[in-house]
């Protein structure tokens, strides 16, 4: 094995869950609705499977700066539009940097990892996913919303791969193609069957006899389950002790897609201790397994995203958020948001980054402007790079905006003041319930700027959310 | 040393169009309306006037850019004739065009026409614009309540206001803007309304109800001015010309929304242009020597804030002084007497010339029901964009 390290892992979840139940009850007349147990998380109408993997990204960066970044989805929001690139100037990371796309399958975060893993150079893999699924089907309740990021690199790390066995079995659990966009399941009772006598079974058997470790050795094991009791008959197969951690992310945010498997790793090494030894599997018309010795813990993001958040109880948003109703807004929704892709190209590394300036008398602003904002420069100065996203800041006005159009009514916006002296005009997220009041603290979370819906392009720019997020409650 | 505007120039006539829903008129009607209006009290030839000033800031709702559609919809023929756009304060800014040049001496008898026709957009409130390919990328598009409603949260924050002080005091300021509409015949808004009904208007932003909103509304205001001298050879009395004592613009740098000292719970630009008008008017003490205004009200917090701002009451004090009637009709220093934005409307580019309108009416004794009993100096005062990034207007005009 290659002498590379998993360096840190991270997981992101949105602010909403929706509550099974709801939809049960709003849907009894119809016998559909799904299952009625659990939560699944939903995310807000400006993210998407790049700025929750950004988010998630941001939960490891910092350890080394990778050579590679890969944005793993199976719902990425552009089908020709790096958005490793994207997330590269979203982190600030080197232009230099490797930016490669991966998808294809719900294994294609945890192929990434691996593929880092072996490569002996340090990689960012970031997985993020917002699938859509008609409401009534078992997908639209089933599936989550969420990402998680993995880092890798020479270094003692938290943990390191010891074996790992791959199998490719073109099994339709459920099939997303490109002209129907949306999932289309096979029953279940045959998927668990063959996902774990032909897929999980002899691959997890293999990887577990390359590193030479016995099932009970096993303290967690990370196994995503295309159908709920996969994992139950895997282990009795194989002799696991472990707990699956992927359960309990399906009960309380849902099926993470690319993500799930990353992110039940990050909840994994929140929980584990150094020379436990894990599992880790992706799964999706095959699957890839690797087993792990932790060698350190990782932030505890993980834990802390499927604690914190806001119970989502409308069925109706739910549907307006998954995209799955057609309101009217009227004509103040018909603004023509186009993006011009000469001002993108020459300010999109700083929008995205957010990316404010120095100038040289010490004053911070955003964005950069040819005169400095500060009330004594005269002419054009030269400024020295400030990233802004970390910085704690403050409400100075805000309001909740009930007239102009957002997806997701009220439209929250205001000014920012920033510790280090920047002042920002900026929308905000993540606000439920009352308006935050002045003074409160903020923290930036990078989200969709705008959809132009005449066109189907989005724009990235960073939003403020509240400082801290409520704790879920304790069933949720 | 610049000498100032003062007594430089008078208003030889003024015109006002209703202002209100005019489903049946286009701007080029409005502008013939205001201007027919104007020329008659004026007394003069078309054909005597040199220069024209158009004023409107929405180009792209029915009144097209440049100053063509001025032009043609009076047919001043081989004159020149300019547009300016400097958002709410669009109207001041064209008087202010005309006015300067007849101080300069460039012309005898210069006009300013303001005009807007705003409900041809469709639905209510101000259209949505952009705000350039570049900020686009960045900045929040929030609506003009919204914008404003930023001032109300940091005005309480700034001054330890109860909320429910605010929206008294708010609701005040509406409410007396309704009882003076109701007895404005040009006004949008002609009705009175109680104070409940205005504290339980459905919220529009946080803390802004419905009724703390202005309407917008279509309509056109002009004026046309001249030098003392001319207007009283063409044979106006000395007793009935309207002086023009001070006009002063003032306009944000980004130090509000880009500097971090701002407490965002004033103007500045008001504060920095009332400071310059009152010396240029030569005025001591405008709590004395004011006796009417005309104050940009687009929402109930913006007219509270502005009276802070233009010193007429203490800082933190205008939501108590407004509940106490200091503004009201029958108050020391009478606001919004022909309803303001609130009632009379808000056809963008016109308002600064309406506002001048009003002013000018009440000095001259011709406001019918609403005259006030003695005018010593009148103020006007417009606030373009938003309170965090804006052009704030102060003129005051005064018997010459």
């Amino acid at each position: 094995m290659a002498d590379n390290r998993l360096l840190a892992v991270s997981g992101y979840l949105p602010l909403l869950r929706f509550d099974r139940k709801v939809a049960r009850s709003e849907l009894r007349w119809s016998g559909l609705g799904g299952s009625e147990r659990g939560f699944r998380a939903v995310a807000a109408w400006d993210e998407d499977a790049l700025t929750m993997a950004v988010e998630a990204a941001r939960g490891v960066i910092g350890k080394t700066e990778p050579g590679s970044i890969i944005f793993a989805s199976t719902s990425s929001p552009f089908t020709d539009r790096s958005m490793a690139g994207v997330m590269i100037d979203a982190l600030q990371l080197s232009p230099g940097a490797m930016a490669q796309d991966v998808s294809g399958s719900r294994r294609a975060g945890v192929s990434a990892l691996l593929k880092a893993l072996l490569s002996g150079s340090s990689e960012l893999v970031a997985a993020g996913e917002k699938r859509a699924a008609l409401p009534g089907s078992g997908p639209h309740m089933t599936f989550g919303d969420g990402a998680a990021a993995a880092l890798t690199g020479p270094g003692e790390g938290i943990a390191r791969l010891v074996g790992w066995a791959t199998v490719n079995a073109d099994l339709l659990d459920f099939v997303t193609s490109a002209e129907r966009g949306l999932p289309y399941e096979a029953e279940a009772r045959f998927v668990r069957d063959e996902a774990v006598s032909a897929i999980y079974v002899p691959t997890i058997s293999a990887a577990l006899e390359k590193a030479g470790i016995a099932a009970t050795d096993i303290t967690h094991a990370v196994v995503p389950e295309p159908t709920a009791g996969t994992y139950a008959a895997v282990a009795k197969a194989l002799g696991l002790k472990a707990s699956n951690p992927c359960e309990e992310i399906a009960a309380k945010a849902g099926d993470l897609g690319a993500a799930m498997p990353l992110f039940g790793l990050a909840l994994a090494l929140d929980r584990a201790k150094p020379g436990e030894k894990l599992l880790l599997a992706g799964f999706g018309n095959g699957c890839d397994v690797l087993v792990l010795e932790v060698t350190g813990q990782s932030g505890g993001s993980a834990a802390a995203a499927l604690a914190q958040g806001a119970v989502l109880s409308s069925y109706s948003r739910l549907l307006n958020l998954t995209g799955q109703i057609a309101l009217d807004w009227g004509p103040r929704a018909e603004v023509n948001q186009k993006v011009s892709a000469s001002t993108l190209l020459r300010h999109g590394r700083d929008v995205h980054g957010f990316v404010g300036g120095r100038d040289a008398a010490g004053n911070v602003q955003f964005p950069k402007t040819p005169i400095p904002v500060r009330p004594d420069a005269s002419g054009p100065e030269a400024y020295q790079d400030v990233i802004l996203r970390d910085v704690p800041a403050t409400i100075v006005s805000i309001t909740a905006d009930r007239l102009n159009f957002t997806p997701d009514p009220p439209f929250y916006f205001g000014l920012v003041q920033f510790e280090n002296g920047a002042r920002v005009a900026m929308e905000h997220c993540d606000v439920e319930g009352k308006t935050p009041e002045v003074g409160a603290a903020l923290r930036m979370r990078f989200r969709v700027k705008a959809i132009d819906r005449q066109r189907q392009f989005r724009s990235y720019f960073w939003k403020a959310a509240p400082a801290k997020r409520p704790n879920l409650p304790v069933e949720g | 040393m610049a000498s100032g505007i003062k007594d430089k120039v008078v208003i030889l006539g003024m015109g006002c169009t209703e202002f209100g829903e005019r489903w049946n008129m286009s701007s080029d009607m409005l502008m013939v309306e205001a201007f027919g209006e104007a020329l008659s009290d004026a007394g003069i030839e078309k054909n005597m006037i040199g220069a024209a000033w158009l004023g409107s800031a929405l180009d792209d709702v029915n009144v097209g850019n440049s100053a063509i559609p001025l032009a043609t919809a009076l047919r001043l023929q081989n004159i020149p004739v300019t547009r300016v756009e400097n958002m709410c304060a669009t109207g001041t800014e064209a008087l202010r065009g005309a006015v300067y040049a007849v101080a300069a001496g460039a012309v005898d008898i210069a006009m300013a026409l303001g005009v807007e026709k705003l409900k041809d957009t469709g639905f209510g409130g101000l259209p949505i614009r952009t705000k350039g390919t570049v900020n686009d990328l960045w900045m929040p598009y929030g609506s003009a309540p919204g914008t404003f409603a930023q001032l109300a949260g940091a005005y309480q924050a700034e001054h330890s206001i109860k909320a429910e002080d605010l929206k008294r005091g708010m609701a005040h300021v509406s409410w007396k803007s309704h009882q003076n509409g109701a007895l404005s015949p040009k006004a949008h808004l002609r009705k009175p309304v109680d104070m409940d009904t205005i504290v339980n208007a459905p919220m529009i932003a946080d803390p802004l109800g419905l009724y703390d909103c202005c309407g917008v509304s279509d309509g056109a205001a002009c004026a046309i001015v001249t030098t003392p001298e001319i207007a009283r050879s063409l044979g106006k009395a000395l007793d009935e010309l309207v002086a023009v004592k001070a006009l002063q613009i003032c306009t944000s740098h980004g130090w509000e929304s880009q500097y971090g000292e701002w407490d965002g719970a004033s103007v500045r630009n008001t504060q920095v242009a009332a400071s310059r008008a009152y010396r240029e008017a030569g005025i001591k003490d405008p709590r004395d020597d004011i006796s009417v205004t005309e104050v940009h009200d687009c929402f109930s917090i913006t007219e509270l804030v502005t009276m802070e701002d233009l010193g007429l009451s203490d800082a933190g004090r205008a939501v108590f002084d407004y509940l106490d009637g200091r503004y009201d009709h029958d108050g020391a220093i009478p606001a919004q007497v022909d309803g303001g934005l609130k009632c009379f409307g808000h056809p963008v580019g016109a308002s600064g010339l309406r506002m001048a309108y009003e002013v000018y009416t009440q000095l001259l004794g011709r406001a019918g029901q609403r005259q006030l009993r003695k005018v010593n100096f009148g103020l006007t005062h417009n606030l373009g964009g938003q309170p965090s990034n804006s052009v704030s207007s102060v003129s005051i005009f005064g018997k010459l």
